[in-house]
């Protein structure tokens, strides 16, 4: 387990890179996020550690990013202002390359398309709305999707449907978007509670999993909404953020303000939770799976803290002690 | 926003949340989901009119003039040049070789270049919808992108009948003598093993004229018919030229005393007359095929999306309930229910075998054949299929919004067809 720590920043969501298997992208805030500055942070993780390649500063807190699939160098962020920042780390001037300002409320969340012929981002705000982008063409959104009646909290692109995006509201539902008509395809009211985070099966182009402040997970066949596929009981307090593992079909890990990152395998019915890790002292907001690494899994704490706690850890060890646990116990 | 708000409701307990109200968009049209550049897509459809065989409109014509019609019609609808077509399927059953001739006689009469092949499938009743699956699966194999997929049939000018050449131990084989037992002793079989009396049987008939009546005097028909100008020899034995713009086998004097008191066709005691069963008619029809991104591209209308089909096979001597098993099959793969179809519209071969088929799947009757069935519009057998789809796709886009619809028919030696279509609303 390596961890880095910032001094006056908190994360808010981590990311590693679709080109480098060290390379890790964290969106911070100063202030627990409530108030100041924002900071991109670039990390590089080496045998020993993990070190900073480049930190980038905004005048507002960064709540999400995400890596351009297009170009090793580039980054997108969502800020506390309204705007999203591209970001060329190749720049020398510590300036995004471009602002993109249409959102009249924080910018929650943001997602690179990883479809083919596509280089879209869709950014998730608190005025209730997502937009879709191209980066590449001008600083106008090429679509304004409405619908949600809360706040926007996170917005994730189908990684099998082109032009199709999820979105999780403090309305209380999940959302299927798309973007060729416009329209909501699917509005499914997941949670009886805000649901903060979604994503997507990188195997089953039907399922999506939602994490709420019920302390709830719901995994969702799209095509028989009724009732969830599977609903993952465990976390103490709001789940901050939820994803699907790119290696396995069923397996998803979550994180939490309860300060934990638990592993599930949905499939499991009788147990479904894998293991429970608690190495934040803090609420953990991001949270990614290394997709050149299969087991390597890298989340971070934030917020209420004076210092922000990073750890890149390998569940194979944990299991291992699991193992050893088990065995003495 | 209040960020410190936002957060603390985060941490709240759950039943301060105020539940979404808005309306629900529900599951039921999440296979919409799965909407991509290589869907298949029915850009356009068109059928003739369905004449009376031996006695109705298109008695004197012969199937490549009804066939040319539909082939010109589709396309001049939707200005494609017949240049853009990788091929031409066409569903026959009475012609010799299912009409393999025919069809390429009618591709030249209606001008196509010769550079455009045409073939011919029968599979019966579904020849159409066969014809149909047949270029769907070829555009999603990659051999082209544009295809036309067409059903024809001439009932006044060939019989059903010649069975060609079977084995003599055809006799020793139970499965394979039941092929040849006549389609009215099948809609008997039906009738009897499952209990579908007489009265059922007539009252289905009933609302299938009724159903028609209505679809014909409300101008429905008139979007999906294209006009055919075409002889007509009279009783004088003078010739006419017509042209041919309304379905002939609807019988606005129908009455349900009146079918009641019609005398069993097939066996005595039996329960399926002339007036419960499908009318022997004359008729064609087309529909324009194309894969999502070059339809796009050649900007040109989408129809309908074809999302699920299925063939399967059912016993020989109770052929009529192909469509109680082929859509169950269909209906799982496009991951729906019987609840999400907002129209069905399955062959009336028999009404003992449509009636069988909706109580088996649980249908709501007011969901099948919302326009009539082949009782009131006829059934020109290689033709159905297509035409079947044409109506279906012209009532979901009269209703307007997003839905799914069912094409669905049993077909003779013991199968059935069934596909599932989404309309894309406005």
């Amino acid at each position: 387990m390596k961890a880095f720590k910032f001094p006056a920043r908190h994360g808010y969501s981590v990311e590693i890179s679709p080109f480098i298997p060290t390379r890790l992208a964290c969106a911070t805030s100063q202030y627990y996020g409530i108030a100041g500055c924002g900071t991109l942070l670039v990390l590089e993780q080496t045998e020993t550690g993990i070190t900073l390649v480049k930190s980038l500063d905004w005048n507002d807190g960064l709540f999400d990013v995400t890596w351009s699939e297009s170009n090793e160098h580039i980054l997108v962020t969502g800020g506390g202002d309204g705007s999203l920042q591209v970001w060329d780390t190749a720049n020398p001037q510590p300036r995004p390359l471009q602002v993109l300002k249409e959102h009249t409320q924080e910018v929650y969340s943001v997602d690179w398309s990883q479809t083919r012929e596509e280089n879209l981002v869709v950014s998730g705000s608190w005025d209730g709305t997502a937009k879709v982008w191209d980066p590449s063409c001008g600083g106008v959104s090429l679509c304004t999707l409405q619908g949600h009646e809360g706040v926007i909290y996170s917005t994730l692109w189908s990684p099998h449907i082109p032009g199709c995006f999820a979105s999780a509201s403090g309305d209380g539902t999940l959302r299927v978007w798309d973007v060729k008509s416009g329209r909501c395809r699917l509005a499914i009211p997941a949670h009886r509670a805000e649901v903060l985070s979604c994503d997507w099966c990188k195997y089953d182009q039907n399922v999506v999993v939602t994490g709420a402040v019920d302390c709830s997970l719901c995994v969702w066949d799209l095509r028989n909404v009724r009732e969830p596929l599977s609903r993952l009981l465990g976390h103490s307090y709001a789940i901050r953020r939820v994803k699907f593992s790119p290696f396995n079909q069923t397996v998803l890990a979550s994180c939490s303000y309860d300060f934990t990152v638990r592993f599930w395998d949905y499939s499991r019915r009788e147990q479904p939770l894998l293991e429970t890790l608690e190495h934040h002292s803090e609420f953990v907001c991001g949270l990614d799976f290394n997709l050149h690494i299969p087991n390597q899994v890298t989340y971070q704490g934030a917020l209420l803290s004076s210092h922000l706690p990073r750890l890149v850890f390998d569940p194979r060890h944990c299991q291992h002690k699991l193992c050893i646990s088990i065995c003495s116990g | 926003m209040n960020r410190v708000k936002v957060v603390f409701g985060h941490l709240s307990p759950p039943n301060t949340f105020k539940s979404h109200s808005g309306p629900v968009i529900s599951g039921e049209q999440c296979k919409a989901l799965s909407t991509g550049p290589d869907d298949i897509v029915v850009v356009h459809g068109v059928r003739t009119a369905i004449g009376k065989a031996k006695r109705g409109s298109f008695k004197d014509t012969t199937p490549d003039e009804l066939l040319s019609s539909v082939m010109t019609a589709v396309l001049a609808d939707v200005g494609l040049s017949p240049e853009r077509l990788g091929d031409i399927c066409v569903g026959n059953v009475l012609q010799p070789g299912a009409g393999a001739l025919m069809a390429r006689v009618a591709l030249f009469l209606s001008g196509f270049p010769e550079t455009v092949p045409v073939y011919v499938v029968n599979r019966m009743c579904s020849s159409g919808l066969q014809a149909l699956f047949n270029v769907a699966g070829a555009i999603q194999m990659g051999c082209y992108d544009m295809g036309l997929a067409c059903g024809v049939e001439s009932m006044s000018l060939r019989n059903p009948g010649e069975p060609g050449d079977v084995s003599s131990r055809l006799m020793d084989n139970d499965k394979a003598r039941d092929c040849i037992i006549p389609m009215g002793i099948t809609s008997e079989n039906v009738a009897e093993r499952f209990g579908i009396s007489r009265e059922k049987q007539d009252k289905f008939a009933f609302s299938s004229q009724q159903k028609a009546i209505q679809a014909q005097k409300r101008g429905v028909f008139d979007q999906e018919i294209c006009p055919v100008t075409t002889r007509f020899v009279d009783k004088d034995g003078l010739e006419h030229t017509v042209t041919v713009t309304k379905d002939d086998g609807i019988r606005p004097g129908t009455t349900l005393a009146g079918l009641t008191k019609l005398r069993a066709a097939f066996k005595p005691d039996g329960s399926t007359t002339a007036g419960n069963s499908s009318q022997v008619s004359d008729g064609a029809a087309a529909v324009l095929l194309g894969r999502r991104s070059a339809v796009e591209a050649l900007s040109l209308p989408i129809l309908g999306v074809l999302r699920a089909s299925a063939v399967v096979g059912v016993p020989p001597d109770v052929m009529g309930i192909g469509p109680a098993y082929a859509i169950p099959v269909a209906l799982k793969q496009a991951g729906l229910s019987v609840a999400d179809i907002d129209v069905f519209e399955i062959n009336e071969a028999f009404a003992s075998q449509a009636v069988y088929c909706v109580e088996k799947l649980g249908i709501p009757l007011e969901k099948v054949n919302p326009n009539g069935g082949a009782i009131a519009l006829g059934h020109p057998l290689g033709c159905t299929g297509a035409r079947q789809v044409v109506t279906l796709l012209n009532e979901l886009k009269r209703r307007g919004r997003r839905s799914f619809g069912v094409v669905s028919m049993c077909i003779g030696t013991g199968m059935g067809a069934a596909a599932v279509f989404e309309y894309p609303g406005v």
